[in-house]
């Protein structure tokens, strides 16, 4: 750029060619372009008022703007291409596939079992859920569903239903973050954490846990387990409390929420929307009670609605779900049967004896002297299950879990043989990046992250 | 043992057909589902049904698949407010034995089809009466094509999107068929059965990473 261009217009001229880029209005630049005349070079200064001839990106067009994958409010590897009329989201056009690992299709090289050990890695927050859901469909199949002994159904639930309250806690921090609250972050994983402690106390792992089997549990509870979870109840819920006085009638908390992003009962329904997103409209849709599994529907609970369809009733819902988790779970733990943890067929339940070592879970050292030291056959019934696995009948069966983000399917079909023929995942997270559309259109853009965080997507879930 | 299920783990790979009795229509479906398997055998011609494990099925040519979908939609009596989930599975053509010996185990897809086919399975769920069952069709795998389900539940707009990626379905009218998850360069169906595990080319824009087995790194 040349110094001649720099004047500004209501200055002299130094020559010609300055000239043209002064006098020339931007109709007649057009008009002289169009005739393939030499159109010069134009340079806009601020000094010259010329604000009317500036070419407008923000009247006349609309501008697309890139969000994510690495942005830190997207919750995860989530890209949305966003159109925006001036700040306004006319479109969103949500870009996944970043955590993309092919689960699905590695399921289908590897033993039912061993399927457990892949599941529970792809909704990272919720992975007892994934698993249960897994193993329901492989027990369907099996025609089993009716053996899974009681107690093996109640541990089951306790455990799903610890792991809700630790995924809507992570919804808390992160969303909370993602607003602006640190204190909602801090707290919400600290919180989090004391929860993981009992699911590692019982598991040996804080996720990825693997511990929900075809079957039934890999192992029973360890001893002291429901003193520490009444412990950890009772502090739960007036932690819970304390959320509530920290957010619920925070002016910064609600003004960023209510009536941000607001999603019809009607627009769910049609977009497969379900949980507390479908909950918040009003709508008191649960698979724990249409569709109970585990025997969930004998204790008591409520399914917790709000009306608003906004994102702060989405956040009541969760805080509202969270304690009523923690009431199953105390009736569970109260009326925990006694018996047998995994079906009593020895040709499906895994036959390795687990026990909690002082350091992790590690293989009983009776069970070793037995299969190693007293019979062949249980060391052959051993080998032949852990590598070969249990051939599972010819079918295709859909069973649904309500996982903390929705309706968490598996469409699981066998062709007769050891290993799985297809296993379909239809992870909530993965229909509701279908609804960001719909969610997002009309907002601004920091509603937008206010809404992308009450709908809570776990990138894990939906790329699988 | 009470199911019929739990198998031998040395049952030979041939004896899985013998368990396609469990597939009759006989087999316990609930009184609500019979209803609905009546409401739909009736509405439409050449509908086979399947009960497994409590499970409705109904099979349909590709033809007739939206109308169903539109029928359980609208219909009060089955007033299926949610397509569900919509997933594709693929049985190829011919009669032969996989056996992959890198992995654990000693796996045996039989495949026994005349005609490669891809399977969509259509899952709606009524709120309202509380029940859910299963719309399939078959399409053939070398060239499928289907009309988009997307004018009916606007869930499937994502669902098929996915059913393309992995599958190779082409779904006639649907707005913005595009990959969703692998990249959108990329080239083959990786849900299909003659598409490996591993051992592919990762492809990008402008560039390759060979198979693991050939890296030099």
């Amino acid at each position: 750029m040349s110094d001649q261009q720099q004047v500004a217009p209501d200055r002299p001229a130094q020559d010609d060619d300055a000239d043209l880029t002064t006098e020339q209005t931007r109709e007649e630049r057009a008009v002289a372009a169009a005739s393939g005349a030499a159109v010069a070079p134009h340079t806009y200064t601020v000094a010259s008022g010329e604000w009317e001839d500036l070419p407008d990106a923000v009247e006349d067009d609309l501008m697309v703007i890139n969000m994510g994958p690495q942005h830190p409010s997207t919750h995860g590897v989530l890209r949305m291409v966003l159109t925006l009329d001036g700040e306004t989201v006319v479109d969103n056009k949500p870009v996944i596939g970043y955590l993309h690992t092919g689960i699905e299709k590695n399921l289908e090289y590897r033993p039912w079992v061993q399927g457990v050990t892949f599941v529970t890695r792809m909704d990272y927050l919720s992975p007892l859920f994934n698993e249960l859901g897994y193993c329901l469909a492989v027990e369907k199949l099996l025609g089993i569903a009716d053996e899974v002994p009681e107690r093996a159904s109640a541990i089951r639930v306790i455990m799903t239903e610890l792991n809700r309250v630790a995924s809507h806690l992570v919804w808390l921090a992160t969303g909370g973050l993602e607003l602006g609250s640190t204190s909602a972050m801090i707290y919400g994983f600290r919180e989090r954490e004391t929860v993981l402690d009992i699911l590692e106390y019982v598991t040996g792992l804080r996720m990825n846990h693997a511990y929900i089997r075809p079957g039934g549990v890999v192992q029973d509870l360890p001893p002291e387990f429901a003193e520490r979870v009444d412990t950890l109840v009772s502090e739960l819920y007036d932690r819970i409390d304390e959320f509530e006085d920290l957010l619920t009638g925070n002016p910064i908390w609600v003004e960023r929420n209510k009536g941000v992003a607001v999603l019809t009962a009607e627009q769910c329904l049609d977009l497969g929307v379900t949980g507390p997103v479908l909950r918040a409209t009003g709508l008191a849709h649960d698979l724990r009670k249409t569709a109970p599994y585990c025997g969930i529907d004998q204790y008591d609970f409520d399914v917790v609605v709000a009306d608003t369809a906004d994102a702060f009733g989405r956040y009541l819902v969760r805080i509202n779900e969270m304690r009523q988790s923690l009431r199953i779970v105390t009736q569970a733990v109260a009326q925990l049967p006694s018996g047998p943890v995994m079906v009593a067929d020895k040709k499906v339940a895994w036959p390795a004896q687990l026990a909690l070592g002082p350091d992790g879970i590690g293989n009983s050292p009776e069970y070793i002297s037995k299969i190693m030291g007293q019979s062949m056959e249980a060391l052959i019934h051993h080998f032949k299950l852990v590598t070969e696995g249990f051939a599972v009948p010819e079918g295709q069966v859909y069973t649904a879990v309500e996982s903390p983000r929705g309706e968490l399917g598996y469409q699981v079909t066998s062709n007769g043989t050891n290993k799985p023929y297809r296993v379909r995942v239809r992870d909530p997270s993965f229909v509701h990046i279908g609804a960001l559309a719909d969610l997002t259109n009309g907002l601004l853009i920091p509603d937008v992250i206010a809404g992308v965080a009450s709908l809570d997507p776990v990138m894990g879930g939906v790329d699988r | 043992m009470a199911g019929s299920g739990s198998g031998n783990p040395n049952m030979a790979s041939g004896e899985a057909t013998k368990l396609r009795a469990a597939h009759l229509p006989e087999a316990q479906l609930s009184e609500q589902l019979r209803a609905v398997r009546d409401n739909l055998v009736g509405a439409f011609d050449g509908m086979d049904v399947i009960g497994f494990r409590g499970e409705l099925t109904l099979v349909c040519p590709p033809e007739v698949v939206l109308k169903v979908l539109q029928h359980c939609r609208d219909d009060a009596a089955l007033s299926c407010e949610m397509l569900v989930d919509l997933s594709g599975v693929h049985w190829p053509a011919g009669q032969r034995e996989e056996v992959a010996e890198e992995t654990t185990g000693w796996p045996r897809y039989e495949f026994g089809e005349q005609a490669g086919r891809i399977e969509l399975d259509y899952m709606v769920r009524s709120l309202r009466h509380n029940h859910a069952f299963r719309i399939r069709t078959m399409l053939p795998d070398d060239d499928p094509r289907m009309p988009t389900a997307t004018g009916i539940y606007r869930s499937a707009e994502i669902m098929e999107r996915e059913v393309f990626d992995f599958f190779g379905v082409d779904f006639d009218g649907h707005p913005d068929l595009r990959r969703i998850l692998m990249p959108e360069e990329w080239e083959g169906y990786p849900h299909r059965k003659d598409y490996p595990l591993g051992g592919v080319e990762v492809q990008y824009v402008g560039a390759t990473v060979p198979p693991p087995d050939q890296r030099s790194y």
